[in-house]
């Protein structure tokens, strides 16, 4: 599902928020990344999600080439990925189901389509009885769970999330991960950025673990290092 | 098993026809929602949209009113023949005949020396003075009707018939009418420059409008970029926000006009009355409303496609 050759990230004025990261994720599994804040996690993720593009190396999502991929088809991309982000960037001006069921619109679903699919989702997450409400009336876990209901509407091939207990006490935390082992356990494919270490410890899943842009641990399945710069 | 696949995809073809045809409609109603929720921002804009279209509306109509008036005008235009002192009323009447019978010439009007006297006794009200006088004055008149022609073939005709012995004075008063089509044609270029300005004003108004809501919803534009949407899905309901200051400024500049008229309109009556003349205001008709309505939507939606295009492409997710 995720290939990663070689890949550096270096921004502009000489940051390396990657460097030579190779690594592999396949379909169906599921996988955390670890490592300090600034060690790189977020932005592995941004290349996935093709808002950053590698400096060096190769992405494959699908074994389609990330780096070369035309501004047109990034959303067509995207659709195949459900991304979490630890401020939720829930709309605040529209509702629970209309925040869930954004991603349906987008890719022109039937309203009774998109009423059924965003309901499941929303029950996926136990927020159903809140469709009506608000985001800004909601606490924080409800918050993060809407996020997840609109990452997962759609039926996406692969989940990412950065952080996505970030801001919550351990108890939600542990009930947002779940959320996320179950949709794993049905097929989709997760990868959670997390410095959430004790919990990470709970669920006995591989971990890729950065440290200053560098993979310092990885429990995937490896690919053999080639010599730097021999991907471009 | 090729036949149902074909099918399928039929099937999907229509249904992602008609789900581009909803998002469409979804753009529009959307758009309108967030029109009718901030009522005091879009009354402001379509107000200022509406005041600017208004004055090249306004000129236009004055404009096509001065056309009519003056059109009047030039299908009156005569030619006035005073004939010599010396001819008597049976060869007046001769040469009346012949010059009905010219090329260019409508109809004519002879009018006698002694009608002449009689009716300028009448109008004037000199008739104690006149009737001092040994000897009428005046001479036979012919008034000539050119038919359709331009003012050329009329010059020409005038020329013609100046030539003739018989005819002492031949006027025609074309002079005050060639300055005022002059003064018209100064008006409508006027007209036409006022209309491209306040036409660029319009689409500064509105880019800045969409520019500003494009900024107000810049997270909303990230978000929707994040999880899948394509350009056009966002650019659609700025471009109907465009769509609709456009249409809503146009149809308030046609109000604006209409009351204007109905303003002077009680005047002009009055005037009409005064001058016992026939003067009828113009108003837009349908046609010309229909192209007001128009051409401010469409302004509306190029306002809005140079805000989108230059402003869109900039918010990318980071």
């Amino acid at each position: 599902m995720i290939e990663f050759h070689n890949v550096t990230k270096r921004f502009e004025g000489g940051y390396e928020a990657l460097s030579n990261v190779s690594l592999k994720l396949d379909e169906g599994h599921m996988a955390f990344i670890t490592g300090h804040s600034g060690a790189g996690k977020s932005t592995l993720l941004k290349i996935i999600a093709l808002i950053e593009k590698p400096t060096r190396g190769q992405a494959l999502l699908n074994r389609v080439n990330l780096n070369t991929m035309p501004r047109r088809r990034v959303p067509y991309i995207r659709r195949n990925i459900g991304i979490i982000f630890q401020d939720h960037q829930l709309l605040f001006d529209r509702n629970v189901f209309d925040n869930v069921s954004l991603p349906l619109h987008i890719q022109g679903y039937r309203p009774q389509e998109i009423a059924k699919r965003t309901r499941a989702a929303l029950d996926k997450v136990g927020l159903l009885h809140k469709e009506k409400s608000l985001p800004i009336t909601l606490s924080g876990g409800e918050q993060q769970r809407v996020g997840i209901a609109r990452a997962v509407v759609h039926k996406p091939m692969l989940l990412l999330a950065d952080e996505p207990t970030g801001n919550l006490d351990p108890e939600l935390s542990r009930e947002i991960m779940q959320i996320f082992v179950d949709f794993n356990q049905v097929g989709v494919t997760v990868l959670v950025a997390s410095h959430d270490l004790d919990l990470i410890d709970e669920l006995d899943k591989p971990r890729i673990t950065l440290n200053r842009g560098k993979l310092v641990l990885n429990d995937l399945e490896d690919i053999p290092q080639e010599a730097d710069g021999g991907w471009q | 098993m090729a036949g149902s696949n074909i099918r399928r995809k039929k099937l999907a073809t229509s249904n992602r026809i008609s789900a581009y045809l909803l998002h469409h409609l979804q753009s529009l109603m959307f758009s309108l929602r967030k029109i009718y929720a901030a009522p005091a921002t879009t009354i402001m804009t379509v107000a200022v949209i509406g005041i600017t279209l208004s004055l090249p509306g306004g000129f236009y109509l004055f404009l096509k009113n001065i056309d009519a008036i003056s059109g009047d005008f030039r299908s009156s235009s005569q030619i006035s023949l005073f004939l010599a002192l010396e001819l008597s009323e049976k060869q007046a009447r001769a040469l009346d005949k012949k010059i009905s019978k010219m090329e260019l010439v409508d109809s004519t009007r002879f009018i006698s020396r002694d009608k002449s006297l009689e009716e300028f006794r009448q109008d004037s009200g000199f008739g104690k003075s006149i009737d001092t006088l040994s000897s009428n004055p005046l001479p036979h008149t012919i008034i000539v009707e050119p038919g359709e022609a331009d003012t050329f073939a009329v010059r020409n005709l005038l020329n013609s018939l100046q030539a003739m012995p018989e005819v002492k004075i031949a006027k025609l008063d074309t002079e005050w009418l060639e300055r005022l089509y002059t003064i018209i044609e100064i008006a409508r270029r006027s007209v036409v420059i006022i209309t491209v300005l306040f036409s660029c004003a319009v689409l500064l108004i509105i880019g800045n409008t969409i520019r500003l809501d494009i900024q107000n919803r810049y997270q909303e534009i990230i978000v929707t970029k994040l999880i899948g949407a394509t350009d056009a899905f966002i650019r659609r309901p700025f471009l109907y926000g465009g769509v609709w200051y456009g249409l809503l400024g146009g149809i308030i500049s046609w109000l604006i006009v209409e009351i204007g008229y109905l303003a002077i309109s009680g005047p002009l009556g009055r005037l009409n009355l005064l001058y016992k003349s026939d003067m009828n205001l113009i108003t837009f008709s349908f046609h010309d409303f229909i192209i007001l309505i128009t051409s401010s939507t469409l302004l509306g939606l190029a306002g809005s496609w140079i805000a989108v295009a230059r402003h869109l492409n900039q918010i990318e997710p980071s």
